[in-house]
């Protein structure tokens, strides 16, 4: 889940990262009050859950005079669709450099992966395209809890001494964080030190919860509505619901759909171990998307037993037609159970996807 | 036979649990038909002293390694307490770990197989069903019955899609050497390059099925590594840009890892890829004749 840029810095502050003066407001009134702490040049930006902001004119500069008219006219606004709700009214600094400074979890090494580059400021992948050289990484072993300083000195080059600190204790955020990436871009030297002028973290899922989160807010509601019963859910703008079990079988059936010419109206991964009752949701959930005509049921026991799954499948009861493919453990008992009453089933994940297509077309 | 044989003698961790019984119960039938001696001993603490289908439970790994000769195990434990048991394991010497555990943290990942490299073990998974060698051994949760032994090793991300390909194979008559899920996650321990090195040295093993999906880069890695006959296949051509598609290591982030492109880049390898699973026995058949 990506945390908003607030949340971030209040985080790296913690740990000792600079950050400019900064208050979060939910109006444009709540701003009079903090004008005195955040000085003649003021930065407002909407706290909207999306990438790509500045461009889409949710950054704006002000001073001191203009700040309210500015901030009213920043909550008016819709960045990319979303209201803006919440801004974060910050002290303009005055800028002498720019770096980038980012941590990852790198898997070919399996370990995180320390960027930094001098020419920060811009998207760090078009630096990665154009200028790759300029870019050095360290690859840091997760059972240390510091980045030694031989590690730092590589990566900091002739970048100003304070950048070595900056960067270990970042490296703590991206640990106890659980996070899957930690950047500070902007990363900026002003005649006051070095501040992070931008930040960005985003906690692994499976870490939600020991965090402290306690929904994921990067999901939609019939996803989050899913996520409740342990499924994985995509929305998608075709009209054939897909279930399957295992996420490479699901994402495959979507393919063959694509392969045959129709369109998938969403990815429902049931997972390890569906029980009847969990199967029975993912039917009637599927069967709940209005655009949704008919359903391709794709499983193959594994983990999954196939009775559970055929006894879910008739509890579900839902007004489309369901397409079944079936096979793999308890397979007899499940393939029996459907046949009785009188469901369609398909020998072949081919067969299915193109009866389906047919089906919907 | 990579990883493991008849010979094995296999601990199972989560044994007490509900799908750690079963997947007990289903070892050691594939053991008995095969004649293998599969799971010897089961771990779960606190219920040391207990019998899983007449396997005996221990409080501890290494309490289990003292009464048993055990080289292998497969982790059924819940996601937060996982990576420690893969860190008992790797420090009570066990060789070959397979974690089934789904949802493990990244981070509890990344520890746990930095430790278990230290400890010289290798960590199949985590997020993965195992391993199958027809007629020789089976560690994890693949359903037996799909597979045919057989000169064909297959890699794969996935669990179901596995099964899936596996199935066409068998039917096809094309029978399997050892068949390996590396796991679903951004960070797993064996990659494609780990699982192609055995295979490269497994006389058994004549050519490759490489299953991958959107996400990183490994299955690029893997087929420049070997000299081995490949043929790929990689799921997740209709997958959106910055969505999970069910697995953690599933997405295409930054522009990277679609589809697509790595079907591109697989192809410039010399890589055959099939468009869809029913199509891989008659690129592996091609296979067979262009090199054997």
């Amino acid at each position: 889940m990506k945390l908003r840029e607030y949340e971030a810095k209040k985080i790296i502050r913690e740990y000792g990262i600079p950050v400019p003066a900064g208050f979060l407001i939910q109006s444009a009134d709540e701003l009079p009050v903090h004008l005195a702490e955040l000085g003649e040049n003021i930065v407002l930006k909407a706290q909207v859950d999306v990438g790509g902001r500045g461009k889409a004119g949710g950054i704006l500069m002000a001073d001191r005079k203009n700040a309210v008219a500015t901030a009213q006219d920043l909550f008016k606004k819709e960045i990319k669709g979303l209201p803006v709700r919440e801004v974060l009214a910050e002290q303009r600094l005055g800028i002498q450099h720019e770096y980038y400074l980012s941590i990852t979890v790198d898997r070919s090494s399996k370990q995180p992966l320390i960027l930094f580059t001098e020419a920060g400021g811009v998207d760090i992948e078009i630096t990665a395209k154009e200028h790759p050289e300029a870019i050095r990484t360290a690859i840091a072993n997760p059972l240390m809890r510091e980045i030694p300083p031989f590690m730092l000195r590589e990566l900091v080059g002739m970048a100003p001494k304070e950048i070595g600190p900056i960067i270990n204790r970042l490296y703590r955020v991206f640990l106890e964080k659980d996070a899957l990436l930690a950047e500070i871009n902007p990363l900026v030297t002003t005649p006051q030190g070095v501040f992070a002028a931008d930040a960005k973290l985003i906690i692994d899922d499976n870490a939600l919860g020991r965090q402290g989160f306690a929904v994921n807010r990067d999901l939609t509601d019939r996803e989050r509505e899913a996520e409740k019963y342990g499924f994985s859910y995509v929305e998608l703008d075709g009209t054939i619901g897909v279930i399957g079990n295992g996420a490479g079988l699901t994402m495959s059936t979507l393919d063959l759909i694509g392969f045959y010419g129709g369109k998938a109206a969403n990815f429902l991964d049931v997972g390890g171990g569906a029980e009847s009752e969990r199967v029975m949701h993912a039917v009637r959930l599927v069967g709940s998307v209005p655009s949704v005509k008919v359903i391709v049921v794709n499983l193959l026991g594994g983990i999954t037993k196939c009775d559970e799954v055929a006894k879910g499948i008739i509890a579900a009861d839902i007004p489309q037609k369901v397409i079944v493919r079936l096979a793999g453990t308890n397979e007899a008992e499940g393939r029996a159970m459907l046949s009785e009453k009188g469901y369609e089933m398909l020998d072949t994940m081919d067969l299915v996807v193109r009866k389906a297509v047919e089906v919907a077309a | 036979m990579i990883y493991g044989d008849k010979k094995t003698g296999v601990l199972v961790q989560g044994a007490t649990g509900k799908q750690g019984e079963f997947h007990i119960g289903l070892m050691n039938a594939y053991a008995r038909e095969v004649g293998a001696r599969g799971v010897v001993a089961g771990v779960t603490p606190g219920k040391g002293g207990k019998e899983v289908h007449g396997v005996p439970v221990y409080n501890t790994v290494k309490e289990a390694m003292r009464d048993h000769d055990i080289s292998a195990s497969v982790i059924f434990v819940p996601a937060m307490a996982a990576a420690d048991s893969i860190m008992e394991e790797a420090h009570a010497g066990i060789e070959t770990i397979v974690a089934i555990t789904e949802h493990i943290p990244v981070h509890d990942t990344m520890k746990a197989l930095a430790f278990a490299k230290m400890e010289g073990c290798s960590v199949i998974g985590p997020n993965c069903p195992g391993l199958l060698s027809p007629g020789e051994v089976k560690m994890g949760i693949m359903p037996a019955g799909l597979f045919l032994r057989g000169n064909v090793g297959v890699i794969s991300r996935s669990g179901t899609l596995t099964y899936e390909v596996v199935d066409e194979l068998t039917r096809a008559g094309i029978g399997q050497s050892t068949v390996v899920g590396i796991g679903g996650d951004p960070v797993i321990g064996q990659t494609f390059v780990d699982v192609l090195q055995r295979f490269e040295k497994d006389p058994q093993t004549k050519a490759v099925v490489l299953i991958g999906e959107v996400g990183g880069n490994l299955e690029e890695e893997g087929a420049k590594s070997t000299d081995l006959p490949i043929v790929s296949y990689i799921a997740g051509i209709s997958a959106p840009p910055d969505k999970r598609m069910g697995h953690a290591g599933a997405i295409v982030e930054g522009g990277e890892g679609d589809a697509r492109s790595k079907i591109g880049r697989l192809r410039k390898l010399g890589v055959p890829v099939a468009s869809r699973p029913s199509e891989i026995p008659d690129m592996v058949r091609d296979l067979f004749k262009g090199h054997c």
